[in-house]
């Protein structure tokens, strides 16, 4: 008798099984990579799937430009550690028209640099199943997510058109210009992905690990500063203390938190013993009541 | 034939007691209350997943609320918000627990649950997931939905008003997805004065109900949501109730794929190569286990090999069972694609391409024999040749009844001719691969998910493991005295007729062929 299997064991084949019927039953796939510490495991799990075969589809960035540098160049590492196809994508006419999350509110400038940049890559390249790193446990609207989404024309979310899923059964079929979102985390929790990260040594930008950052505090949230386009305001001075991050994303929205946990270890730990959930760091999150659920029916991820 | 439970001390052992499995309903000790703490670092001791039913009205989110609240490892942002919520009654506060489960906008402000909703939460040695399913009538096909992924159930009545109709519809949606573990918590014990004999008198009904249903491990709890007795604390209100806390309960109960038993069955996903010489056929397996050097079939082909590699990016298994997802490099190239269900052999599955099956219709389309429809089963995607409805389950009476159309939230039975053979089993032998989803081959929406009861190949030898009785079997025995009359041919259809209903009272599946 092989021993039972532990939850994380559970949740690895869940998603690896997912990874294979998506890849088998959609025409043209791509992973949405977005760097941080859910993409990392979605992409170890993307590549256990198909082992020794690569993943059988390219990784799809939407660049905001507002990413934090360490992220950008994790990026590119990763890349070419597992030698993958990367498409990064930009939405150009906002960056045009000089769309940025300092002068715009967080919902114009996310609907517009990332919504919408989303959408554009989609398109562009036509795929019809994108895999996204999104979890049940993130969110209220999240928490009755299917793990085949079906989007109608224009990549929007119905939560009245979803599918049943009964079992492990899985059904693709698509209608006339329906995309999918595929979700192979969805039962995973916050603490499951660090744990997952801690049990498979997987490297994690270093974003995560605590180190002295020049921060400035706003609203009650911890900055760093990533560059100098951000203005600071009037007797605002930026002050060296030691953070980390529990998310990450365009680095003026993304808040981080006191830490001296510097190694995966500690910050594991920490993590478990985290009194506030992730999405607190997300400023956009808390632009306006059901902000989630209007993203999504937008077509944010 | 209901047997009352025996009830038990709550014991002070750390670990509870295993959950007896049998044709009557049990009651399983108590393990002692516990602090709730999240666990920390290691991988938890396997997962369970709930499902829970029952109405809003019957305070199911409270329910889920409270014990999210009691057993869980909360963020304290969401018990602020929590907290926040609590409206002044009288002289204190209560919080509204079920802001912590109700999700979607709509939902809220409809004030009722549209969607199953999932919830994760950790106790000291296993990962509960809660499947939350509306309890409305017209959510039969969410609830049927939730239920397929569940290993246990939780069910909720008013103690006031006890089994309801809705209840029993409940009851024959869990029995049809296969769901044999279930627990009925009776809620708001406060407004019945913690009375023993109200919660006795449901109790005696859900045994009869649950017995009906073949539910395995039939737990009766009272409780009180928005005060937490015995949700996962035990009440000082009902001293005469011996049993476990829900949570106590729901911590005994086994994890998901602790049982391995029962003959190795991997539907193939993708066959993935490495460029040179590697092949490897890739799936989960769904049933049993497999080990380097066992031999493998495609019941399909007949074709055989034997492993000779299980192979995971991490390394080489020895062996690999029930719900590990691997690749099986044979050794020797097997002709087979996506769609194959490799066995051992012996055992296969049915290459079938003639099917009885339950349903549960989940389109607001309703079943019309011209459309278009295919059969996605583990891995397979097949046409349908041919179908027609046969029977459709009274919900109320609980009774199938000859029907020709089905219609959404409705359970019915169906024969299905497949445009070619697909390898199924009997659902009831082999849940992940004795299912199937029923889809639009113009929209690819999901209609109907479905369980099979008879597999046939083509030419009608039929693989169910009904006992047959014939005419041949009751002339040479129970009804060897009669002759050829209209009288003696009455009689011999009444003896058929009530032989068939014993041995099925007995549980024997019987088919009368006469």
């Amino acid at each position: 008798m092989t021993a039972p299997l532990s939850h994380l064991d559970l949740l690895e084949a869940e998603a690896i099984h997912i990874f294979r019927e998506a890849a088998a039953q959609f025409r043209k796939p791509v992973l949405l990579y977005s760097i941080g510490k859910d993409s990392t495991v979605l992409l170890h799990l993307a590549r256990k799937a198909f082992w020794p075969q690569k993943p059988p589809f390219p990784l799809l960035h939407v660049d905001t430009t507002w990413k934090f540098r360490d992220m950008i160049a994790f990026r590119d590492k990763t890349v070419r550690d597992f030698g993958l196809d990367l498409i990064v994508h930009t939405n150009e006419d906002g960056r045009a028209r000089g769309i940025n999350p300092i002068d715009h509110t967080p919902s114009v400038y996310t609907d517009i640099m990332k919504t919408q940049g989303l959408k554009q890559a989609l398109d562009t390249h036509g795929f019809d199943a994108a895999f996204g790193g999104a979890r049940r446990d993130e969110e209220a609207s999240r928490a009755k997510e299917r793990v085949f989404s079906f989007r109608a024309a224009g990549h929007r979310w119905d939560p009245r058109r979803q599918r049943p899923e009964m079992w492990r059964l899985l059904n693709g079929r698509l209608d006339a210009n329906e995309t999918v979102r595929v979700f192979p985390l969805s039962n995973w929790t916050e603490r499951d992905v660090w744990r997952y990260i801690l049990r498979e040594k997987l490297d994690v930008v270093p974003l995560y690990f605590a180190a002295p950052r020049p921060t400035v505090e706003r609203n009650g949230q911890l900055l760093v500063l990533d560059d100098a386009r951000m203005p600071l305001a009037s007797g605002e001075t930026p002050v060296v203390r030691s953070v980390r991050f529990r998310t990450l994303g365009c680095w003026p929205l993304t808040a981080c938190v006191p830490s001296t946990a510097a190694d995966l270890a500690s910050v594991v730990a920490e993590t478990l013993d985290a009194s506030t959930s992730e999405r607190q760091g997300r400023l956009i999150d808390h632009d306006q009541a059901g902000a989630m659920e209007k993203k999504k029916q937008e077509g944010y991820f | 034939m209901t047997a009352k439970p025996k009830l038990k001390p709550v014991g002070t052992h750390p670990a509870p007691a295993p959950t007896v499995v049998g044709a009557q309903p049990v009651v399983t000790t108590a393990a002692p209350l516990r602090q709730p703490v999240a666990p920390r670092g290691d991988d938890l001791k396997g997962s369970l997943r709930i499902l829970t039913c029952g109405s809003v009205d019957d305070g199911k989110s409270t329910l889920l609320g409270r014990l999210l609240w009691d057993a869980s490892d909360l963020y304290d942002d969401q018990r602020t918000t929590i907290e926040r919520s609590g409206k002044r009654a009288g002289d204190g506060v209560s919080p509204d627990f079920s802001l912590l489960v109700d999700g979607l906008v709509a939902e809220r402000e409809q004030g009722i649950t549209i969607d199953i909703a999932w919830r994760y939460f950790d106790t000291a040695t296993r990962r509960i997931v809660v499947i939350d399913s509306p309890g409305h009538e017209q959510y039969t096909r969410n609830m049927a939905s939730g239920a397929s992924h569940a290993d246990a159930a939780i069910m909720l009545v008013d103690a006031r008003s006890g089994l309801k109709r809705q209840t029993r519809r409940h009851a024959a949606i869990l029995q049809l997805v296969g769901l044999k573990r279930v627990v009925l918590a009776v809620n708001k014990m406060d407004l019945v004065d913690w009375s023993q004999d109200e919660f006795r008198a449901i109790e005696s009904d859900f045994h009869d109900l649950a017995w009906a249903c073949g539910f395995e491990a039939a737990v009766v709890v009272p409780v009180a949501a928005p005060s937490g007795d015995n949700v996962a604390r035990r009440s000082d209100k009902m001293p005469w109730y011996k049993g476990p806390t829900l949570l106590e309960h729901l911590e005994s109960l086994p994890s998901r794929t602790a049982d391995a038993r029962g003959p190795f069955r991997l539907a193939v996903q993708t066959v993935l190569r490495d460029g040179r010489d590697f092949r490897g056929l890739a799936g989960t397996i769904s049933a049993g286990e497999i080990k380097v050097g066992d031999t493998i079939v495609d019941g399909l082909s007949g074709q055989r090999a034997r492993v000779a590699r299980i192979v995971t990016m991490d390394r080489d298994l020895k062996s690999a069972s029930v719900g590990q997802a691997v690749t099986i490099q044979p050794d020797r190239d097997l002709d087979v694609a996506r769609g194959v269900v490799l066995s051992s052999p012996g055992s296969e599955p049915v290459a079938a391409s003639d099917i009885s099956a339950r349903l549960v219709w989940m389109s607001e389309t309703p079943f019309d024999a011209r459309s278009g429809y295919l059969v996605r089963t583990a891995t397979d995607l097949v046409p349908v040749a041919d179908m027609a409805i046969t029977a459709r389950l009274d919900l109320e009476a609980l009774e199938t009844r000859p029907a020709d159309a089905c219609a959404v939230n409705d359970i019915a039975d169906a024969r299905i001719r497949l445009g070619r053979a697909a390898a199924l089993d009997l659902f009831k032998n082999e849940p992940e691969t004795g299912s199937f989803l029923l889809v639009d081959a113009v929209s690819g929406a999901t209609l109907a998910g479905g369980v099979v009861t008879k597999a046939g190949r083509d030419g009608g030898v039929v693989a169910d493991d009904a006992f047959r009785l014939t005419r041949d079997v009751l002339a040479r025995g129970i009804c060897r005295d009669l002759g050829t009359s209209e009288s003696d041919r009455e009689e011999f259809q009444r003896r058929a007729r009530e032989t068939a209903i014993l041995l099925r009272a007995a549980g024997v599946d019987v088919r009368l062929e006469i």
